[in-house]
């Protein structure tokens, strides 16, 4: 056979390939929204501030969105993703503020606090036999409750203020060409750090198989218990990440926040193909699910849309994209790949 | 007089029989995490320090989260009329849910003060005693004449909580002033996705003032919503341009009145609205003292730059 038709065939099959990936469509869910809102919205979110509109709002969802993937291609939930921002925030703020003390000082014990409520998490769900939704629903109101009594015995209102050094304020939380995030930035190395995690490590076919199947992931010698706790203090991690972020930006940390984050991450997760069942999902599908969010939320005020059904176009997206991912990965599955010649 | 209440709040009847004229205030507020409702709070708890000497106490009801709110608040209030509750004191957020609670303690011959939302109308309907709060609508009808005034002609208020009737009226009332002043204003609603994410806010109205380039005067009706709108003005590149008038305050929003980044804050002294609640009904109870002043308004009042200073030392005390 000559050269050519080879080329095409391979050719072929790569296309073949790439559209059985499960990212494919959530790649296209989030082409259709752009299109739509980019309809809708014209110039202004076509350009620069549309983009840092929608990105802005990504990076932040997103760092949690990534973790909290992770957990649930593992087969577990983490709803107390909601009350580790503000705790963290505040911790930040009453250390550095309040205390005075060095901002990498405040920083690393608003991070510390999620590592220990992501380590609590995961040791409550190892040893015992809750599930994890519930256990993190317990450590989420616990969290809130220890939050909001220390805030105010401490600094006896329910804010706290700090005006962050120029550093600080420049890594963390500035806007780069007054309207871009650098959350984005830390947004992309999350990717690239869990990328290598799922994808690349062996820790990733570790993680599939304990969202597969736990007792057989055991069986063939997976440290599960150990994997867990790691991939909760992961989640605790990030959203104190995104805490520290906010609390740099807005200067201002509030006990009243973050609650939006718990079903909004999930949401990203879960438009991204991510199986709630456990043991299927990618990076890039959170990724792309997470822009796609995210693209919803802002185009809406783009679009000339009533904003009163903000929340029904969001349900909807949802419902739409969990069925489409559905429907695709089974159309995906029934066609095999042909074999090589 | 008090005493089938307290033959039937049993397991405690020994307790209150002993300071049988002590009046115990329910007081049903919101969620005492709530920035704004924690200084309420503290009000209610000062004038209960007052309660307390006396024999009395204050019990806060707050409800978990605001996804239910008017019907969560009316539980509360019957909670109230369970425990015994000589007096109580409660916002009629969402009239529908509660005033058939409402109704019942006023039925069960328990003295009433509508506070925070409501208005003197509701107390009226109601047959409570008194309203002490602030007017939500002419909150925002301050708020609009004040950016109006100033020659911030086209408003908008950014609804983070639609469907609640004192945000409703603020934004309402908002519209009513920068119109009275010869401008007009708009209301832009938030999905819940965005409440209590202070970058969604932020995103929200920055992505509606480049969409609506003409807006030049923005009213939020928190103040954590102010901050969020002070940086999505600043990241529009707007700065300057549109001017930001919230209802309530906090340190940063003051320090920000200072800096001019933000033109006003409406203030309701939610440290009075609880505090002069409890107390009225404390001196009623136990004393049989009234006032004769009907709806006693601690608000609403423009804090700008040249009172903010003024402002600054009660924050660092937590009552205002």
């Amino acid at each position: 056979m000559s050269t050519t038709t080879k080329d095409k065939r391979s050719a072929a099959r790569m296309l073949g390939r790439l559209v059985r990936r499960a990212e494919t469509g959530s790649f296209l869910g989030m082409v259709v929204v752009y299109i739509f809102f980019a309809a809708l919205g014209g110039r202004v979110f076509l350009g620069a501030p549309g983009f840092s509109s929608w990105l802005n709002t990504a990076a932040e969802v997103g760092i949690v969105a990534l973790a909290v993937g992770l957990l649930i291609i593992a087969g577990e939930l983490d709803l107390s993703v909601g009350s580790v921002i503000p705790a963290s925030s505040l911790t930040v703020a009453i250390v550095s503020s309040h205390y005075g003390a060095p901002e990498i000082i405040g920083i690393l014990a608003g991070l510390v606090v999620g590592l220990m409520v992501g380590f609590v998490n995961g040791f409550l769900v190892t040893r015992t036999s809750i599930p994890s939704l519930i256990v993190t629903i317990g450590t989420m109101f616990g969290v809130m409750g220890l939050t909001l009594g220390f805030t105010v015995l401490i600094a006896g209102s329910t804010g706290v203020f700090i005006v962050p050094d120029p550093v600080t304020k420049a890594l963390l939380g500035q806007f780069v060409g007054g309207m871009f995030q650098v959350t984005m930035f830390w947004w992309a190395a999350f990717i690239v750090i869990v990328f290598y995690l799922l994808h690349v490590s062996p820790y990733g076919n570790w993680i599939y198989a304990l969202g597969g199947d736990r007792e057989s992931a055991r069986n063939a010698g997976i440290p599960t218990r150990k994997l867990t706790i790691g991939l909760f203090m992961l989640s605790g991690f990030a959203a104190a990440f995104v805490g520290v972020g906010q609390v740099l930006t807005y200067q201002s940390a509030q006990v009243l926040t973050g609650q939006a984050f718990i079903f909004n991450s999930i949401m990203c997760v879960v438009i991204g193909g991510v199986l709630l069942t456990g043991g299927a999902g990618s990076v890039i599908g959170i990724v792309l699910g997470t822009l796609t969010f995210s693209i919803v939320n802002q185009g809406i005020f783009f679009s000339g849309l009533d904003p009163n059904i903000g929340s029904v176009i969001i349900g909807a997206l949802l419902l739409i994209a969990v069925l489409s991912n559905d429907s695709f990965r089974k159309t995906a599955l029934s066609f095999a790949a042909k074999k090589a010649p | 007089m008090n005493l089938t209440k307290i033959l039937l709040g049993a397991g405690t009847a020994a307790l209150v029989a002993g300071t049988a004229m002590a009046a115990d205030v329910f007081v049903i507020g919101g969620k005492p995490d709530d920035p704004f409702w924690s200084i309420v709070k503290r009000g209610a708890e000062d004038a209960g320090i007052v309660a307390e000497s006396q024999g009395g106490s204050v019990t806060w009801l707050g409800p978990q989260n605001y996804d239910n709110l008017g019907v969560d608040a009316a539980e509360l209030i019957r909670q109230a009329i369970d425990q015994g509750a000589d007096a109580v004191v409660g916002p009629n957020w969402v009239p529908e849910a509660m005033d058939p609670a409402f109704q019942a303690v006023v039925d069960a011959g328990i003295p009433l003060v509508i506070y925070n939302a409501g208005g003197i109308e509701a107390a009226d309907r109601l047959g409570a005693m008194n309203y002490v709060g602030s007017n939500d609508y002419k909150g925002g009808v301050a708020a609009g004449e004040y950016l109006g005034n100033a020659g911030n002609l086209k408003g908008v208020c950014i609804n983070t909580l639609p469907g609640a009737a004192n945000i409703e009226a603020f934004c309402n009332g908002f519209i009513e002033g920068i119109t009275n002043v010869g401008g007009e204003g708009s209301v832009l609603p938030l999905p819940a996705t965005s409440f209590g994410s202070a970058t969604a806010v932020a995103q929200a109205v920055r992505a509606h003032l480049l969409q609506n380039p003409d807006i030049d005067a923005v009213f939020t009706i928190g103040n954590v919503d102010s901050n969020s709108a002070v940086s999505g003005i600043a990241q529009a590149g707007k700065t300057g341009q549109v001017k930001v008038c919230g209802m309530n305050f906090d340190e940063s929003i003051l320090n920000n009145i200072k800096n001019g980044s933000q033109a006003c804050a409406i203030d309701q002294q939610g440290y009075h609205q609880g505090y002069l609640a409890v107390s009225i009904l404390n001196g009623f109870v136990n004393y049989g003292l009234t006032v004769p002043t009907r709806e006693i308004l601690t608000g609403p009042g423009v804090i700008d730059a040249s009172t903010v200073d003024a402002t600054l030392a009660g924050v660092k005390a937590g009552t205002r």
